[in-house]
């Protein structure tokens, strides 16, 4: 077992962990942070993988942005386990029954897929470079990447629209 | 091409024309020319005069079909808007931005029905989806609008995500976005792509509001302002339906006689919650709501039975059920009290708008000599020719004929109830408002004469 299997089993682990720590925390601050530490060890995977602009721009905008942000209205609206509504019972059970079918059914599913043979190229896999990156966004995807302007021009335009004061 | 970047183009003037005028009424002017302009461009387009000339990557692929498409989409946004546009004033204050949001998911319609790429299908849901969110919830102050909006953002962005997991599965499986390979790769039984394309089909099923996964569609369609209620239950409905049709053609064809059980579940699904759950209503806002459903149900007989002759009856269902579902979302703007009693004594109050009102709601139950019966006809008549059992198409006429009841509890309560309270009223209609509708009740009833009109352009 080579280092890179052991730094891709240890970040499994961990991010495997700290998803489900999201979702099983009572207190919506460590769930955040909890999904912080997912962010980086997802990071570690694209490492792994020779992505390093993937890694950092995961960790700049997700880890870094988007998560902050997400932690300051958490604290902003001061939610804690106490106000936390309860919820039904059945409905609980419900839910882990409905999820454990799908994940039942997606398991017994794939487990005997063929995308077991083909690896990931880790170490000396070239297509995570930022060089290579640059190439297929403005030559192969360059369409969709004009056209998601709109989608976020139409976004911005919203979030004026739902936040000015009338 | 012409629809997908004017349409950017016009969102953006529409954006910077509610800094330069201040007076609503330029606006709204404005934004009905501007919808003019992009219906006559797509148009042009159809005659083959495209104005661009883009490399693609085969990302998108523009089919007669896509832009005839286009063209019953614009032009009823066109009158939506001729109709309706006194009534967005009424929303909030915010009324350059409503416009440029209309013109953003007009774009996204273009890319729906024109993508030739799983990555284009996700962006052009995606800037459908976004500035509904919005125009769900923008009538700030009404709780109702704000929960919906809510609701409809958290259910909608769950909806993505199973969407995006799907077309990761598939990318997995072929290595490619794109559905002409997806469709080569499709001859076998791969598990990762049968996956994909079952996570796939249920994001669509959502976004086309399809029992099981319609839960959201009361609720946001009863919540949201009214005038984007009608917006968004017909032509964004209809727009979808045109992506999810060239998604299948694709994807799904080539192994679609194991996708027949899970499309006959969704259609006897969709069909009977959709028009039992309509029956009990007391609110028309809230039924219509459910008879969008309803609606739903069979238009995905376009896929079941899918054909030439299924994809010229989604054209006429589209048409059919727009123009009429516009019709009466504008009359509905037009009443103080939302429920069935509302419409007590409207005949007499307002006989051309109840006349209108009874033609809008048969053409929906789909009554002969109105466009939704040769809809409904093409849709049965495409099933039976791919091989539907009897029982399918059976059960498909009953839900018909049960639709036929709430529908005619609208025509029962204007000519045969009187109005018993002072206090219902109508709001004073202009005569501009009732040749509009007029001239859309004889669109409908002109395309239940002739609906081979409609497919003149369409060479498949």
């Amino acid at each position: 077992m080579g280092v890179t299997q052991i730094l891709f089993w240890v970040l499994t682990v961990l991010a495997l962990g700290s998803a489900l720590m999201v979702v099983t925390s009572r207190n919506p601050v460590y769930s955040v942070l909890y999904l912080i530490l997912c962010f980086f060890a997802i990071s570690g995977h694209y490492i792994l993988m020779n992505a390093q602009f993937l890694a950092v721009v995961n960790i700049i905008v997700y880890a870094g942005a988007i998560m902050v942000l997400f932690l300051f209205v958490i604290m902003l609206m001061n939610l804690n386990a106490s106000v936390e509504p309860q919820k039904n019972k059945w409905l609980k059970i419900a839910g882990a029954i409905a999820g454990g079918c799908l994940l039942l059914v997606l398991v017994a599913a794939f487990k005997d897929a063929d995308i077991k043979t083909q690896l990931v190229q880790t170490k000396d896999g070239e297509i995570g470079l930022i060089n290579n990156l640059g190439m297929a966004l403005f030559k192969d995807y360059v369409v969709p990447f004009e056209i998601s302007s709109v989608l976020f021009l139409s976004a911005m335009v919203g979030a004026v629209v739902i936040g000015k004061k009338e | 091409m012409n629809a997908i970047i004017f349409s950017a183009i016009f969102g953006v003037v529409m954006m910077f024309s509610g800094v330069f005028f201040s007076s609503k009424q330029l606006i709204r002017n404005l934004a009905i020319g501007l919808m003019a302009a992009l219906l006559v461009l797509n148009a042009a387009e159809l005659q083959g005069y495209g104005l661009f000339d883009i490399n693609l990557n085969n990302m998108l692929h523009f089919t007669s079909f896509g832009l005839v498409f286009n063209c019953i989409a614009f032009a009823a946004t066109f009158i939506y808007l001729l109709l309706s546009a006194r009534d967005i004033e009424q929303v909030g204050v915010n009324l350059a931005e409503y416009f440029a949001l209309i013109f953003f998911i007009l774009c996204g319609v273009g890319i729906a029905t024109s993508f030739n790429s799983l990555l284009m299908l996700f962006l052009a849901i995606e800037i459908i989806s976004i500035p509904l969110y919005i125009l769900t919830g923008s009538d700030k102050r009404n709780l109702k609008s704000n929960e919906a909006s809510l609701k409809y953002f958290l259910m909608g962005a769950f909806s993505t995500g199973i969407m995006l997991m799907g077309i990761a599965l598939i990318y997995g499986a072929t290595g490619t976005f794109s559905l002409d390979a997806i469709a080569t790769a499709t001859k076998g039984f791969e598990t990762l792509l049968t996956g994909g394309l079952l996570l796939l089909l249920i994001a669509m099923s959502f976004k086309v509001s399809a029992a099981p996964f319609h839960f959201w569609t009361p609720d946001v369609y009863d919540g949201a302002p009214t005038v984007f209620t009608s917006f968004m239950a017909t032509i964004v409905k209809a727009a979808i339906f045109a992506a999810f049709i060239k998604l299948f053609e694709k994807a799904y064809l080539p192994s679609v006689a194991s996708w027949k059980a899970a499309l006959t579940f969704i259609i006897v699904a969709t069909l009977f919650i959709g028009n039992i759950t309509a029956v009990f209503q007391q609110s028309v806002k809230r039924m219509l709501a459910y008879s969008s459903i309803a609606q739903a149900g069979f238009m995905l007989f376009a896929l079941f039975g899918y054909s030439d002759f299924g994809k010229e009856g989604i054209l006429l269902y589209a048409a059919a059920y727009s123009a009429a579902t516009i019709g009466i979302f504008a009359i509905l703007l037009k009443m103080s009290d939302y429920t069935f009693d509302g419409y007590n004594g409207l005949a007499k109050r307002e006989p051309v708008l109840a006349f209108v009102n009874t033609i809008f709601l048969l053409s929906l139950a789909g009554i002969p000599l109105t466009a939704g019966f040769f809809a409904k006809y093409y849709m049965l008549v495409a099933a039976v020719k791919s091989g539907a059992s009897l029982w399918l198409v059976i059960f498909a006429v009953l839900c018909a004929a049960v639709s036929v009841y709430y529908y005619f509890r609208v025509i029962q309560a204007m000519y045969f109830k009187t109005a018993t309270t002072e206090d219902v009223t109508t709001a004073p209609v202009t005569i501009n408002f009732k040749v509009i509708l007029i001239v859309l009740a004889a669109i409908i009833v002109l395309l239940g004469l002739f609906p081979h009109w409609l497919f003149t352009k369409v060479y498949f």
